[in-house]
């Protein structure tokens, strides 16, 4: 009795130790490479590959920047990778809530096989849509085109279904309907009634989206050719090749493409969280 | 200007006919209430007068025009929800200027209509509330002031105060009286509380099943029921039946006999007859026909007894003024009907008149 009681407390002061150990590790482990990422950008390539590598921040990243910027068109591809994502931010949220509040609160002819027919499409491999990609844009000559990155994915199964579901669960038709009655043209009630409650899905869609598309290398890869047009995904691997590559300057614009999403997690991550789970709970 | 024809309306989802042809005629002015059993089409038949339900047959009129496929907005009607559905990102004052917004009209306007409006609900120091800082029967203030700034010439209401508690319902249940009279708009009411049909409407459409029952003035019906279903719908305890097949039992002898008693009596013989329980006595033992109470609820102004008649399944309830409080469980009495107030029925359920 006596020794089971003490055991089981040695264990209770054990366990939270444990726990806090566990997570300690797990988040150095996870933290290491961002930490190394912005550590490499202020070194040259030799002090990188130094024994034992350099732990704290150096010097070098105004010379790194000035190789990036020489090799590549850096600003330019920074502003596609922002253009392309605040534009596929904006029409996703404008096709995918339309398109939610449709499936969700009207009534119309073939509604749940269209509906079956968005859905599948989540079922599709995406590598098995990188060919028909390419072909279909290669035909409308979009190619090169940043419009071939945010306009296909504008209107999406899973915006679709998130928007969907967040108008079922939380706008009620009855609000809808004193709106018809009020007067509300059926365009006002989406941008005057149901747009304004749908925010919180719409915000956890918007961040998604817009990290999605900020993180996006299969897609500039199909449909960009030219360096110029490259996004900072695909113009950040340019810069690497089996000979010569600037792993300082690879650093510093990888550290620079990091930065948006930094600054937006921390403006938004409470809402993201709230968003994705929300409906979880009631 | 309110009249509201309803000829020959019905409504079909798929294969499933839930109304079934419904005639009735709503005056200018008048306070209609629309009362009946759950799922039997009240709402259905609201909805498709404010015309947020399409009309699958027959004619709907509103002051003389046919109006089945006009938009809701341009109807001339106003709805309070019983959700109240208010629109939660905009202020109490914005929501009852919604309207008159969506019409072009200007923000002075707006102001000073809604603030009169306010001012008959008195919620005036709420227009700068979100509803989500209301309580429940301020909401419902709001969402009745946001149909009165519309000068709507009918008002729809679906069941505005089921969500309320019993001592506010009361208050708005008066206040809304008075609002009628104030008005005088046509107001067209859907409920299922019965008191709320009997105090509130001129007069009052029984649905049963997708139809009309019986259309009349809250009394008519209480005391003249067309047929068994008005009469066990209205009343509260429900009205007892007894059927023909005790023919030769005491209490259908004695209420026969109360029926032949009667001037317009000779008519076809009743297979049914219905006396409510405020119009059974209680009577010494020996007198009248031997029953046993088998309950007594004693609600202080008045006692309800359930009580047993020998040779017939089910209770009966009978309302006693007098003697409040002396019945118990088990206790012998005689009941006997007054002769003026029983009911007879015939074989399909209709009231032999
Ligand atoms: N969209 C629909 N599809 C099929 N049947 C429906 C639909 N809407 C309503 N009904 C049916 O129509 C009937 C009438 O419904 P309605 O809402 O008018 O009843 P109600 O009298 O208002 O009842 P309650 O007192 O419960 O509100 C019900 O049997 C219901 O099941
Ligand atoms: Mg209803």
């Amino acid at each position: 009795m006596a020794t089971r009681s003490s055991t089981s407390s040695s264990a209770d002061r054990l366990a939270p130790l444990m726990a806090h150990l566990l997570v300690g590790v797990g988040g150095l482990l996870m933290l290491a490479p961002f930490w190394f990422m912005f550590v490499f950008a202020t070194h040259s390539r030799t002090d990188i590959f130094s024994l034992p590598p350099p732990l704290w921040f150096g010097d070098a990243s105004l010379g790194n920047l000035q190789i990036l910027t020489s090799r590549l068109p850096f600003w330019r591809n920074l502003g596609l990778s922002l253009y392309v994502a605040a534009a596929s931010t904006g029409f996703t949220l404008l096709f995918c809530s339309m398109g939610g509040y449709a499936f969700a609160m009207f009534e119309f002819r073939f509604k749940r096989a269209l509906f079956a027919l968005v859905m599948g499409t989540l079922l599709v491999p995406s590598f098995m849509n990188m060919i028909p990609t390419f072909m279909i844009m290669n035909a409308l000559g979009w190619i090169d085109q940043p419009r071939a990155l945010f306009i296909p994915g504008a209107a999406n199964a899973f915006g679709v279904f998130l928007v969907r579901q967040f108008v079922i669960a939380s706008i009620p038709r009855d609000l809808v309907e004193a709106a018809r009655m009020d007067g509300c043209s059926e365009l006002g009630i989406y941008w005057r009634i149901v747009l304004p409650l749908l925010r919180p899905a719409l915000g956890t869609l918007g961040l998604i989206t817009f990290i999605a598309s900020w993180n996006n290398f299969i897609g500039p890869l199909i449909v960009m050719r030219s360096p110029e047009m490259y996004t900072l995904p695909l113009a950040l691997r340019a810069l690497q090749s089996p000979v010569d590559t600037e792993w300082g300057a690879l650093m510093t614009g990888s550290a620079i493409a990091t930065l948006p999403l930094l600054v937006l997690f921390m403006l938004s991550s409470r809402q993201l969280i709230a968003g994705l789970t929300s409906g979880a709970v009631k | 200007m309110g009249q509201v024809t309803l000829r020959g309306i019905g409504k079909r989802y798929g294969s499933t006919e839930v109304i079934r042809g419904i005639d009735l005629e709503v005056q200018d002015g008048e306070f209609m209430v629309f009362v009946g059993p759950s799922g039997c089409g009240k709402s259905t038949t609201l909805r498709m007068i404010a015309g947020l339900e399409s009309i699958t047959a027959g004619e709907l009129l509103i002051d003389g025009k046919v109006v089945n496929t006009l938009h809701p907005a341009a109807r001339g009607t106003a709805m309070v929800f019983q959700s109240y559905a208010l629109y939660p990102h905009m202020t109490v004052a914005e929501n009852m200027g919604f309207a008159l917004r969506m019409a072009g009209i200007g923000a002075a306007e707006r102001a000073r209509q809604v603030g009169r409006a306010a001012e008959i609900l008195r919620i005036t120091e709420l227009l700068a509330r979100f509803p989500r800082e209301l309580s429940g029967g301020q909401r419902q203030r709001v969402a009745i002031g946001r149909a009165i700034v519309r000068k709507p010439s009918v008002f729809l209401f679906d069941e505005p105060l089921s969500n309320l508690d019993a001592a506010l319902r009361v208050d708005m249940r008066i206040e809304l009286t008075r609002l009628h009279a104030d008005l005088g708009t046509t107001m067209i009411y859907v409920t299922h509380d019965q008191v709320e049909a009997m105090t509130m409407g001129d007069r009052i459409a029984i649905f049963h099943e997708g139809r009309l029952a019986q259309v009349g003035a809250p009394l008519d019906l209480y005391h003249r029921p067309a047929n068994t279903f008005v009469a066990g719908f209205l009343g509260a305890p429900r009205i007892n039946l007894i059927d023909c097949p005790s023919a030769h039992h005491a209490l259908w002898q004695q209420w026969l006999q109360c029926q032949a008693d009667r001037p317009s009596a000779g008519r076809a013989a009743p297979s049914r007859l219905g006396v409510r329980p405020e119009h059974l006595q209680v009577v010494p033992v020996g007198s009248g026909v031997p029953a046993t109470v088998v309950m007594a609820e004693h609600l202080g102004d008045c006692s309800i007894l359930h009580v047993q008649v020998a040779g017939i399944a089910g209770l009966f309830n009978l309302k006693s003024v007098r003697d409040s409080g002396t019945f118990a469980a088990g206790t012998l009495i005689g009941i006997a009907a007054d002769a003026a107030s029983v009911l007879a029925f015939d074989a399909d359920g209709r009231r032999l008149a």
